[in-house]
């Protein structure tokens, strides 16, 4: 049997309170404090089960704009994992290689993949907006980035 | 009150505010220009920034960026017909078939006008209401404050674009997540799954720039290829008598209206911009120009929405409430600068009361500067390469959670809510109640176990005082009365269906 997309939502949604649920139940309770830390999640994890057991019965319909809005291209959907493949990187050797360097390969190299073609103005910006997000942050506002394998 | 209006008006014309005031209505328009980049984008980007600064200061330039993000998206609006907010959709009915009709600098100089006028008009009516607001917010308790935030959140829930349960949910999972980390009342540490990292919970900016910012540039990837058409020539931004003339009716009504629908929670920019326009439609001698380019039609919407946007900081100073979700990331940069709004800020804190109101008129001022002359220059960056553009937003986000934690560990968080909300908006959950929720959900959480704490444990407490029960009863009507009319409307659609 086949379900709608929405059904589907609501059942996630139902799994997804049934674990709040259980977590809150855990969370232990003090015999002096008067209103204790479970109680707000509690609250929370059955008004969430309510709501997706109403949603499953509602006749919430799937619009059109909708359907076309989950339709991503196959070559749009590699797109987007490659993108996010960057920046996963960026963000695991952001420490070690440093601010300056990762943010204008990051810049070069998604610009690129994204089909921008003109070298100067993506070398220009990269290292401009690296170079001043940097400085801003590191001198202006005394905030440290990492520096990585650069001396400054 | 008044030594507080002249402090306020001292601060806003030193030198310093003027400055950030004009860098903040400037980078404002810039990033509301950009298709897909709203307000709460650029409020999320800028925050970071502001680390650092004179609280007052960065107020400042922080409500200029928010007013100037809706003029920036008014301008998209107008010129591609792809509005960066909800707030501006009103504006391209009328302002793109001008645009198209080689009259695009007039809907761009009337679009500026319009929200020039319905700026400061309501910021005068801001100055009356924010202080008699605070005064009596002053006798709230926890439990009225309690249900003041829950009606907030179901005004805000029922009023969102599409299905109310799914706002609703929208709501409660933005509530959960709020949940995670350290209770600070009893030190129980709560859904953390033994990670270190999750301990202090999970910055507000996280969830702004994940799930708005980054969730935007998903589409902004897929749309990649869209060509900017109709950016070569604008025409002339002249206005002739008559255009005033049919202006002046549209620029007075609405900057009232929109201001009223400002204060309420839940409605905001998109709902006045939207009365505006059917109301204007409905007085119109010749309602069937609306939709080809009336002069009518686009002043009504752009006044209102900007009366809104000022409309919408009552609840935030003298509540310390947010009505919207652009206002709730205006309360998490309040926090993030160590000011807490509310109905003490006027007498605790005047000179950030006073500074960020003063300097709204400023900021008006400016955005008319800015925005005539400038119009041709602004609309080349419409012309920003898109993938160059891409890139930039996603590291901005990036350094802005960095710059606040120094953890990548957050990093990666960002990188999860950015798919929440890219999944949020495929599914059509809408994502204001969402972030409402989460920036209310400390402080709710907060005034109920506070209240039944008073009252030794017992929910009477939220029965037996008046406000509060007038306060559940309109939030009751607030849900009712959208979902009824929705049945209704679906009942005749589908008699309609079934009649063919």
């Amino acid at each position: 049997m086949k379900i709608s997309v929405n059904k589907g939502l609501s059942i996630v949604l139902i799994i997804i309170a049934a674990g709040y649920l259980i977590m809150a139940y855990q969370l232990p309770e003090y015999i002096f404090v008067p209103v204790d830390a479970d109680l707000v999640p509690k609250l929370l994890g059955y008004a969430l089960l309510i709501l997706s057991i109403f949603f499953f019965f509602s006749k919430d319909i799937d619009t059109d704009e909708q359907k076309a809005k989950r339709v991503i291209p196959k070559n749009d959907f590699f797109i987007l994992l490659g993108i996010l493949a960057m920046i996963l990187l960026y963000i695991t050797v952001l420490e070690v290689i440093g601010f300056v360097i990762m943010t204008a390969l990051f810049i070069i190299a998604s610009s690129r993949f994204l089909g921008y073609k003109n070298w100067t103005v993506l070398l220009l910006t990269s290292l401009l907006f690296a170079g001043s997000a940097y400085s801003l942050f590191n001198y202006g506002l005394a905030i440290r980035l990492p520096a990585g394998i650069l001396p400054f | 009150m008044f030594d507080g209006i002249l402090q306020g008006f001292q601060v806003a014309f030193s030198w310093e505010a003027i400055m950030f005031v004009f860098l903040g209505v400037l980078l404002g328009t810039i990033i509301g220009m950009i298709p897909g980049l709203g307000p709460i984008s650029a409020i999320a980007i800028m925050i970071p920034i502001t680390y650092g600064m004179d609280p007052t200061i960065a107020l400042v330039m922080m409500a200029g960026v928010y007013y100037g993000s809706m003029y920036g998206g008014s301008t998209s609006s107008i010129l591609l017909n792809a509005p960066g907010v909800a707030g501006t959709v009103a504006a391209s009915f009328d302002g793109y078939p001008m645009a198209q009709q080689g009259k695009a600098g007039k809907a761009l100089a009337i679009s500026a006008i319009a929200s020039f006028v319905g700026g400061t008009v309501s910021v005068i009516l801001l100055m009356l209401f924010a202080p008699m607001l605070a005064s009596v917010a002053i006798l709230f308790g926890p439990p009225e404050y309690f249900a003041l935030m829950l009606l907030g959140l179901t005004a805000i829930a029922s009023l969102s674009e599409g299905s109310t349960i799914k706002a609703l949910i929208s709501a409660v999972l933005g509530f959960m997540i709020v949940t995670i980390g350290i209770d600070s009342q009893t030190g129980t540490s709560r859904f953390t799954f033994g990670s270190v990292n999750l301990l202090d919970g999970i910055d507000f900016l996280i969830i702004a720039l994940g799930v708005f910012a980054l969730a935007e540039v998903c589409f902004l990837i897929l749309n990649r290829k869209q060509k900017m058409k109709g950016l070569s020539n604008i025409g002339s931004l002249k206005l002739s008598k008559q255009d005033i003339k049919e202006m002046k009716g549209p620029l007075t009504r609405q900057s009232f209206l929109g201001f009223i629908l400002g204060v309420l929670p839940g409605a905001g920019a998109t709902i006045s911009s939207f009365v505006a326009y059917i109301s204007e439609k409905k007085l119109a001698k010749n309602p069937d120009e609306f939709g080809k380019g009336s002069i009518k039609g686009l002043t009504g919407p752009e006044t209102a929405n900007n009366a809104a946007t000022s409309g919408a900081f009552v609840p935030l100073l003298s509540l310390g409430i947010p009505g919207s979700g652009t206002t709730a990331v205006m309360l998490g940069a309040f926090l993030v600068l160590g000011v807490q709004p509310g109905p003490l800020l006027m007498t605790e804190n005047p000179t950030v009361f006073w500074g960020v109101i003063a300097s709204m008129y400023i900021g008006n001022i400016f955005l008319l500067i800015l925005n005539l002359p400038l119009i041709p220059y602004f609309v080349k960056i419409l012309k920003v390469p898109r993938p160059l553009l891409i890139s930039l937003v996603i590291v901005s986000s990036l350094v802005g959670v960095y710059a606040v934690s120094f953890s990548t560990f957050d990093l990666y968080l960002l990188v999860i809510f950015g798919i929440l909300g890219y999944l949020m908006r495929i599914f059509a959950f809408p994502a204001a109640p969402f972030i409402l929720a989460f920036i209310l959900g400390g402080m709710m959480e907060q005034a109920l176990r506070q209240s039944l704490t008073i009252s030794g444990g017992s929910w009477s407490i939220f029965y037996t005082s008046p406000l509060t029960m007038f306060l559940f009863i309109i939030m009751i009507i607030a849900l009712v009365v959208p979902a009824w009319r929705d049945r209704i409307r679906r009942k005749k659609e589908e008699a309609k269906v079934k009649k063919y």
